[in-house]
């Protein structure tokens, strides 16, 4: 052993009793408990409080997986067949959020992931805004010009409405909404709203970029609607709609194509 | 190994952890499934970086924490103890915590907590794998243990030590 080990901290007692310390460093651990009955009694209970977590939820046979949990089945299965307990509950968030507003956030948790409240008022101001026919957007895709300028300048970002004629749909237009990216922070979001021929609405929410926030990507489904959310280094994006899967996953596919190919804001409507 | 072997390979620990979250053995299986569900639509559009067990890790305690919000939102209480599948609890022997003490303690903890400690008790990740499934700093992983710890030995009387007994 080294004569003079690293100091023992609060965190290696803990990597102790999980036991995520090397042998070493563990061998370490237990000559500084030695010294320290105070300390090693605490020790020991946090083991026996282990040691009775895994008593009481052992480790699940992986030769009795019920039908429904087996991957293989559940991606040969039509999908939106059945609607279960999980499902029902998120659909309850959401007429929950859609009663309470926009700026709905998540404060009963400690530090909720910032995604989670953009996808959440995304969601809810589609949800909001799509049944609406004379006030569905604030600036309408014939004041275009005025609606890229004002939202781009609002979120700090450049933001060129994405070309969706080839999937069917046209931009009806543009609001400008709070986003609270978590209770501290709040910021502007720029909502573009599309329309088809059948009348099918689909929203696009976009907020600057989280700050310290990676690539990251996030599907949810609340209700009725499909909610696809990505973020980079600029902004991050949530589509939000109501589609047929396929339909939906080209449109999503098509708008963070043109979102993340050309961020610095050119023209990327042309087909 | 194919993405769907993958994800397989992943169940029972899905299982496990959600049966430790909602202590109702349906209830986590509802739980994974749709975390399966997810996983297994959200791949036809983006492919998730990194080891496919920690996303869906990620996938499962964003579920649960919905659930959990829209449970507090409109005033209900699902009954956690009446469905949940009984343990077989021995008698506790010296220098060990009865079972049944510990689940009603594990109870009481703030979500926060037990999903933290749950994490990696359960299924023994790194602190750096559960800060990223949890999406907190590890900072605050770390916090959420020691937190969890405490309260569990007050929650389980654990004063069984002469120099615990005096704080009551």
């Amino acid at each position: 052993m080294t004569p003079n080990p690293a100091p023992i901290t609060e965190d290696d007692l803990h990597a102790y009793v999980d036991r995520l310390l090397s042998p070493a460093r563990a061998a370490e651990v237990e000559t500084w408990l030695s010294q320290r009955p105070d300390k090693a009694a605490e020790i020991a209970l946090w083991q026996r409080q282990n040691e009775a977590l895994t008593a009481l939820f052992p480790p699940v046979t992986p030769e009795l997986i019920p039908d429904r949990l087996k991957p293989r089945q559940l991606a040969a299965r039509p999908r939106g067949v059945t609607l279960n307990w999980q499902q029902m509950a998120v659909a309850a968030v959401v007429i929950l959020a859609i009663g309470t507003g926009a700026g709905w956030t998540l404060r009963e948790l400690d530090h909720p992931p910032e995604s989670d409240g953009l996808i959440a008022a995304a969601v809810t101001a589609h949800a909001l805004y799509v049944k609406e026919n004379r006030h569905a957007v604030e600036v309408a895709a014939t004041d275009r010009d005025h609606l890229v300028s004002w939202l781009s300048n609002r979120v700090a970002r450049p933001i060129t409405p994405p070309d969706l004629a080839p999937e069917g749909f046209d931009l009806v237009g543009g609001r400008l909404l709070p986003a609270a990216y978590d209770e501290e922070e709040n910021g502007p979001a720029a909502q573009l709203m599309y329309q088809n021929a059948a009348n099918d609405r689909v929203t696009v929410y976009i907020t600057a970029a989280i700050p310290n926030e990676k690539n990251a990507y996030e599907f949810s489904s609340r209700e009725n609607l499909d909610a696809f959310y990505w973020s980079n280094d600029r902004i991050t994006c949530t589509v939000v709609g109501s589609l047929p899967d396929a339909e939906m996953k080209a449109v999503a596919k098509k708008i963070y194509t043109q979102l993340t190919w050309r961020p610095d804001g050119t023209d990327s409507a042309k087909s | 190994m194919d993405f769907l072997d993958e994800i397989e390979a992943s169940v029972p620990a899905l299982r496990r952890y959600a049966r430790a979250l909602t202590r109702n053995a349906d209830r986590a299986d509802d739980l994974v499934q749709d975390c399966l569900e997810r996983a297994i639509r959200k791949r036809g559009l983006f492919r998730p970086t990194g080891p496919v067990q920690g996303w869906l890790f990620r996938i499962l305690v964003n579920l649960w924490r919905n659930s959990l919000r829209s449970e507090r939102r409109r005033g209900e209480h699902v009954g956690y103890d009446t469905l949940l599948v009984e343990p077989s609890i021995p008698a506790p022997q010296h220098g060990r915590l009865a079972l049944g003490e510990m689940n009603r303690a594990l109870e009481r903890l703030p979500d926060d907590q037990r999903e933290t400690l749950l994490l990696v008790v359960l299924e023994g990740v790194s602190y750096e794998e559960a800060a990223a499934i949890l999406g907190i700093p590890i900072g605050t992983v770390m916090s959420r243990l020691s937190r969890a710890r405490a309260a569990l030995r007050t929650l389980t009387g654990s004063g069984d030590e002469p120099k615990l007994r005096s704080v009551k």
